[in-house]
């Protein structure tokens, strides 16, 4: 492969991996919050995910049901929130603060004796037919395929089902989607279990793949990175997926360019060069009003509004 | 009646009194240790923690508490919660950024005893210490500057200070002695001691630019997980990171804080140390005080799977002629590790890589010096913040 080739197939390659965890807590975010609740747990989520993905493959040796457990754990704890918020009506900030800090902090205690230790086994890279023959694409962990096809699938059941207009409208005028017959406490349940189950695959990729490895505080601010991508992508799964990987572009590069550009100044780019190009997108966003879910962060209560 | 209930009280104080003062007699002397990493990091808290609790267990006089992943511009108010609510009487802090923050405590408490790792700044009840690594790493350089085929060695720093400057710059000295024409290519990372997702990706990029031998400073066994990954050799930071990839974990640095903080807690028990006589207590320990070790593991200085290749790879050293590079490894760790400090690995001529002579011919730089190092060796590549005209 010629020198360019060879430079490419590593940035686009790095960039995919990196973007994992991001990427699949961003798509979940965009989910929960376009059915109207904000979980500001997902951070938590991500670590109870890494920590329960490492236990059980520790104990088992099978880093599938690692990742199958870590996708239920969070989910599970996720309910809490969603218990609180929807069925409670309780101030959802403060109940995903709440949560993300219970996380942290369980898998935190319950982790302590899995620091420093080593898998057996972890998740093994695919080669996936056609695909690999693209630049960057050679091989990789599964989760980098998924993460990747979700965003496309996800995006299009948003826009383009049945599924995705429910869920829209229950964020937008939930009062609307009640007296049609559409069960809101439902669609918000589902939509924050959903987003739960993939900050938990996130971290779950964290421990499982890309490093392996468990330590308390290794998913290092990913979490709170989603919910400000959620933001900026207009809770939109498509925009969401161009952040995620602008991010992990730059933050390859900004190690990629030491040599040449100062370290300190690259350090930033990954921070403000997204926000750079996703505030053109609002503008062109705002000319479509588009905006939050009307809903959002507001408990729904039958007959009160 | 009242002289007597007056006496009662009287004798009942004394007693109490006594009591009391028996019992600050016994009381053990108690630290508090402040970490900036998690303990799990399996880095540098990791091994200050291990530390700790050898001496914990081995000392009955000696009660400790620690609080970990201390960011560095909160430790004055964790030293206060220490002082205040857990009563210690001696505060450890292990992380050179911890250094104002701690220098400030100890004039804020003059009769708490204070003990900061890595930095320079002293007062009579605060002492400073350092298990330094410079060493351990010129031979890590030896090995390395025999591993590699490209001639490119790859370093991930987390923060470009003096310490890592030192070791940088020990790596690649050792290198060239075996290797005139290696290269250390070096990242860094800037953000924490501790990033996982930050080393791995410096090291991956490290690796696409050519580099075929790892080493690195920062708190997760990542690099070598990387390297291993890519089935390339690495060198252990801290902690024995033989088990994280036994095929690939060449050697390392491993570090023996207790012997350190046996030494001082015992001198502290012992009165030796008093919260007014600590302005010159200096721990600067390396090889031959037994607070560092050359090492994949305990007691393992090399990997067996690298044996055969180092002991094939044949020199022309200087020093000892025609030397295999596994004897040259033994041969300057005992120089170093000799009473007599025979050889450092700072010994002039040394040139910067701008061509400045930054140590003239026969000339050893002082401990100082080394502290206060800014300098890039010839051959290290890459940007080096802070780096004198």
């Amino acid at each position: 492969m010629s020198t360019i080739g060879f430079w490419i197939s590593g940035v686009v390659g790095r960039t995919l991996a990196y973007s994992v965890p991001l990427l699949l807590s961003t798509l979940g975010e965009i989910y929960a919050e376009r059915s109207g609740i904000l979980n500001l747990g997902v951070e938590g989520l991500m670590s109870l995910g890494a920590f329960s993905a490492f236990a059980v493959t520790f104990f088992s040796g099978n880093p599938w049901l690692g990742v199958a457990v870590s996708g239920v754990v969070a989910g599970c704890a996720s309910l809490v929130h969603a218990f609180f918020s929807v069925t409670l009506r309780t101030n959802q900030v403060v109940s995903g603060l709440a949560l993300g800090m219970l996380g942290m902090g369980v898998s935190g205690v319950l982790g302590r004796d899995f620091e420093g230790k080593v898998l057996a086994t972890t998740l093994p890279v695919f080669r996936l037919p056609f695909l690999s023959a693209l630049p960057g694409f050679e091989k990789h962990n599964v989760f980098v395929y998924v993460s990747l096809g979700l965003a496309v699938i996800l995006w299009f059941v948003l826009f383009h089902t049945r599924w995705g207009i429910v869920i829209r409208s229950v964020g937008e005028n939930p009062a609307a989607c009640d007296a049609m017959g559409v069960n809101v406490t439902l669609v918000r349940y589902a939509c924050v279990f959903f987003g739960g189950v993939l900050a938990g695959l996130s971290g779950g990729y964290l421990s499982l793949g890309y490093r392996p490895s468990w330590s308390y505080g290794m998913t290092a601010g990913v979490g709170w990175l989603a919910i400000a991508l959620t933001i900026f992508a207009f809770w939109n799964p498509f925009w969401g997926m161009v952040g995620a990987y602008l991010f992990g572009i730059l933050y390859h590069f900004s190690f990629r360019f030491q040599a040449q550009v100062s370290p300190e100044l690259l350090n930033t780019l990954p921070y403000l060069f997204p926000l750079v190009a996703l505030s053109f997108v609002s503008r062109l966003a705002a000319r479509r009003k588009v905006g939050p879910p009307a809903s959002l962060g507001v408990p729904y209560q039958r007959g009160s509004s | 009646m009242k002289r007597f209930a007056v006496g009662v009280l009287l004798v009942f104080l004394l007693c109490f009194g006594f009591v009391a003062l028996g019992n600050t007699q016994e009381t053990k002397i108690k630290a508090g240790f402040i970490y900036v990493g998690p303990i799990g990091d399996f880095g540098w808290s990791y091994a200050h923690d291990q530390a700790r609790r050898i001496v914990d267990d081995t000392y009955p006089w000696l009660e400790t508490v620690y609080v970990e992943a201390v960011p560095e511009g909160e430790v004055e108010g964790v030293i206060d919660r220490l002082i205040n609510q857990e009563g210690v009487d001696i505060v450890v802090t292990t992380s050179f950024g911890f250094m104002d923050g701690t220098f400030s405590a100890a004039q804020r408490y003059p009769d708490k005893i204070f003990f900061h790792c890595s930095g320079f700044k002293r007062a009579p009840n605060m002492a400073t210490y350092m298990a330094d690594f410079h060493q351990v790493y010129y031979l890590n350089g030896v090995i390395a500057g025999a591993l590699t085929k490209t001639g490119k060695l790859g370093y991930v720093g987390a923060f470009p200070i003096p310490e890592l400057k030192r070791h940088i710059n020990a790596f690649a000295l050792g290198a060239r002695r075996v290797n005139p024409n290696a290269e250390v290519l070096v990242r860094w990372l800037q953000t924490s001691w501790y990033d996982p997702a930050g080393a791995k990706e410096a090291a991956e990029s490290l690796i696409a630019e050519g580099v075929d031998v790892l080493a690195f400073t920062e708190d997760s066994p990542t690099v070598v997980q990387v390297a291993a990954e890519h089935g390339l050799p690495s060198f252990g930071h801290y902690s024995p990171m033989y088990k994280f990839a036994p095929n690939f974990v060449a050697s390392g640095q491993l570090v023996h804080w207790e012997a350190i903080y046996f030494d001082f807690f015992a001198k502290v028990y012992a009165g030796l140390y008093t919260p007014k006589n600590l302005g010159n207590v200096d721990y600067w320990w390396l090889l031959r005080e037994g607070a560092v070790e050359l090492g994949a593991d305990f007691g393992m200085p090399i990997n067996p799977v690298f044996e055969d290749q180092l002991k094939s790879t044949i020199v022309n050293d200087p020093v000892y002629g025609e030397i295999s590079v596994y004897d040259l490894v033994f041969a300057l760790l005992k120089a170093m590790a000799d009473p007599e400090y025979a050889f450092s690995p700072f010994t002039g001529p040394i040139r910067d890589r701008k061509g400045h002579l930054r140590v003239p011919e026969g000339v050893r730089l002082t401990m100082d010096e080394l502290i206060t190092m800014e300098w890039a060796a010839e051959g290290i590549v890459g940007a080096w913040p802070g780096e004198p005209e």
